[in-house]
């Protein structure tokens, strides 16, 4: 049924041209006087250059040229560009920008036409011309024929095309050349001026040939090259200021070549897969941006281990294998993600940041049916516009990511039918304030920083049920007891300290002989002694009206008798050192006279010190 | 004026260096808070005390964590 519905495209297209040679559409002045078409049929996108000469017999001056497509054509156009080169021969100069192109309907023209009209940068005035290169890119226009083969056969392409330029316009001289795969060609339509050479099929040269011409060529040739399509592509790029540009590619893929019949062997494939599976394909290549880092590539049930990367400083290519061979009509669907340095996409001028990314995804010779790019911003940024290159839906959205508040906004761009000639930068220019960056380890902090109040909270909040209970009282009163005990061991210490100035001032003595000096210490530490024994005695007589205090009181006492002992001894020790100085007494009869306190003064130390750990660890 | 690229405030492969170097002075300081916590008294407990250290430690300990989740690749 299919069979017939394809022919019955063909030919009532056949008819409509016929009557369109009577001169409805009056042309306007221009003729071409050369045209060279080159269709590229080498892989699944149909590519064909065409350069124009245009010449103006008129005396109106034209700014527009008008090009013609069928409309079995025009529906799988995916992108046309125009160029205009001055000049001639070798001196040719191209500014390699494409010129404004857009969708027109005159009246004069049967609605089986598409006419896209150029606007020229500048009027062609009479009697002059110029040269147009013109790059239309379809998809989807090679039709497999038969639509259905087993997984031993090979691929078979039909392509229809006009051996004729169809123009609005008069064409000269006129030439088309196809390039084909190299492959067996399967038939073509032998015109009088047809020729093969190698992969090559050359039509013409045509002269004088009027406006709306056509003249149908169907080339039906092989093609085993991978007619990868994605079906849906949602790219999504994640821009973080701390230094990383974060792609991350969903790909549903379809082989859309001809569709597999029959069952699958994998044996048979295994064994000769380029006999029994020609047209499948098991591999596709990405070129990746150069310094990509932490490439991966999964799907729903994880990674896939089956791909490669390599790279140099221009590119990175990652080569991805699906989990099986992709035969006609067969999907798979996974994602490939990869983090780009920051400094690479990221721009600032003017007080705006802007994102400066290609656009079209990254496996080559891919056509992508609907491509939604989204470029999630960090959150905070302001102000978001859109530059593209040709035109893309457009709208906003947010998205709630790691350490958000609010979401961070997204820009959605979604176009139809992409090919790599898409592949162009983009920009995306947003305003944003340096100090929101600090909103994400502002998060971390508080956050870390709740914990520890909460733990405040949990050892200063009193949550016994009973606060009359005995047990409570006991636990108040220990509570208490204890606080009692680190003051007392906090003064005793202080008491130590001052008796290590003493004996200090002692060493200096011997060292300096100033006794004067020695004396003021002593007076000093006499009246910080006198001061802590004051301090002592209130927590004391807390300790001993204390009965949860029983137990510890001795050696708190003792602690304190002991310290007083050592404190009298030492006194004595320095008031007899002193003395010794003053009266200048010899060293040797000084130390005679403080040997019996000094042995004391050391046992004693010794007994403080434990006495002092002992309480500590109450 | 020409665009100038943005770069990350600290070079990427700073990261793990930065992020073992904070989390460690941050685990220090909540070692030495909650050893504060469990050796000191209710009636001698300082508040100032411990919310400086708590303060200090949640700093440190909030910038760890953020550069050890992009040195791990999370780029928040």
């Amino acid at each position: 049924m299919k069979r017939d519905m394809m022919r019955s495209n063909l030919f009532p297209l056949l008819f409509a041209f016929a009557f369109l040679f009577s001169p409805v559409f009056s042309a306007s002045d221009l003729i071409l006087a050369k045209v060279d078409r080159r269709i590229d049929l080498t892989s699944q996108i149909v590519r064909i250059a065409t350069s124009l000469k245009v010449e103006n017999t008129g005396s109106d001056v034209v700014s527009e040229i008008l090009l013609s497509f069928p409309e079995n054509h025009a529906k799988h156009l995916a992108y046309l560009k125009a160029i205009v080169s001055e000049g001639k021969g070798k001196a040719k100069t191209s500014s390699g920008v494409g010129l404004p192109v857009k969708a027109v309907q005159p009246n004069d023209v049967p609605p089986a036409l598409t006419i896209y009209s150029v606007s020229l940068p500048k009027g062609l005035g009479k009697e002059h011309s110029l040269t147009l290169d013109v790059l239309a890119v379809f998809t989807h226009i090679l039709q497999p024929f038969p639509e259905k083969i087993n997984q031993g056969d090979v691929q078979l392409l039909l392509f229809q095309e006009s051996a004729h330029y169809l123009s609005p316009y008069a064409v000269k001289a006129q030439s088309l050349t196809l390039k084909l795969p190299d492959a067996r060609i399967e038939s073509y339509s032998k015109l009088e001026n047809a020729k093969l050479q190698g992969s090559e099929l050359k039509y013409g040269p045509y002269e004088n040939i009027p406006p709306f011409s056509y003249l149908p060529i169907v080339i039906h040739y092989e093609n085993n090259l991978p007619f990868a399509v994605a079906k849906e592509l949602v790219r999504e790029i994640e821009i973080s200021h701390w230094g990383n540009v974060q792609i991350t590619e969903h790909y549903d893929i379809i082989h859309a070549g001809a569709q597999s019949k029959g069952e699958f062997s994998r044996l048979d494939y295994q064994t000769r897969p380029y006999l029994r599976g020609a047209s499948a394909f098991r591999r596709l290549v990405a070129k990746l941006p150069p310094r990509a880092h932490s490439v991966y590539y999964r799907d729903e049930i994880g990674n896939i281990s089956t791909s490669s990367l390599w790279g140099d400083s221009k590119k990175t290519e990652l080569e991805i294998e699906p989990r099986y061979p992709m035969f006609g009509g067969w999907k798979t669907t996974f994602t490939i993600g990869y983090g780009l340095p920051l400094q690479d996409f990221l721009f600032g001028l003017d007080g705006k940041r802007f994102l400066n990314i290609s656009f079209g995804a990254p496996i080559y010779e891919l056509v992508i049916d609907t491509l939604f790019v989204k470029v999630v911003l960090p959150e905070g940024s302001k102000d978001i516009s859109v530059s593209a290159p040709f035109p893309v839906k457009e709208w906003q959205e947010t998205k709630i990511s790691h350490l958000d508040i609010v979401g961070r906004p997204v820009v959605v761009l979604e176009k139809n039918n992409v090919v790599p000639e898409h592949n162009e930068h983009f920009q995306v220019y947003y305003k944003f304030n340096s100090l929101s960056m600090l909103r994400e380890p502002f998060m971390l902090i508080s956050g870390f920083f709740f914990l520890f109040i909460a733990c405040i909270v949990y050892s200063h909040a009193d949550i016994s049920i009973s606060k009359s209970s005995a047990s409570y009282l006991a636990k108040l009163q220990w509570d208490e007891v204890q606080a009692t005990t680190q003051l007392i061991h906090g003064i005793i210490s202080r008491c130590l300290t001052a008796h290590d100035k003493l004996e200090a001032s002692l060493h200096d003595l011997s060292r300096t002989g100033d006794v004067q000096a020695c004396k003021a210490t002593r007076k000093s530490v006499d009246s910080s002694l006198k001061e802590l024994s004051k301090e002592l005695k209130q927590p004391l007589t807390f300790l001993q009206s204390c009965p949860q205090a029983a137990q510890i009181l001795p050696k708190v006492e003792e602690l304190v008798t002991k310290e007083r002992e050592l404190q009298e001894k030492l006194v004595v020790k320095h008031t007899t050192v002193v003395d010794g100085y003053e009266k200048k007494s010899s060293g040797r009869e000084i130390e005679n006279r403080i040997a019996s306190y000094q042995q004391k003064i050391t046992a004693l130390r010794r007994e403080v010190d434990d006495l002092m750990d002992f309480i500590d660890e109450i | 004026m020409a665009p100038k690229p943005i770069t990350s405030p600290v070079p990427d492969s700073w990261y793990p260096t930065l992020s073992v170097f904070t989390l460690a002075i941050g685990l220090v300081l909540t070692a030495s808070f909650f050893i504060y916590e469990a050796t000191s008294s209710r009636k001698t407990r300082s508040l100032v005390q411990e919310l400086a250290t708590g303060a200090v430690a949640s700093v440190f300990l909030g910038f760890g964590s953020l550069f050890l989740l992009i040195a791990c690749g999370v780029y928040v």
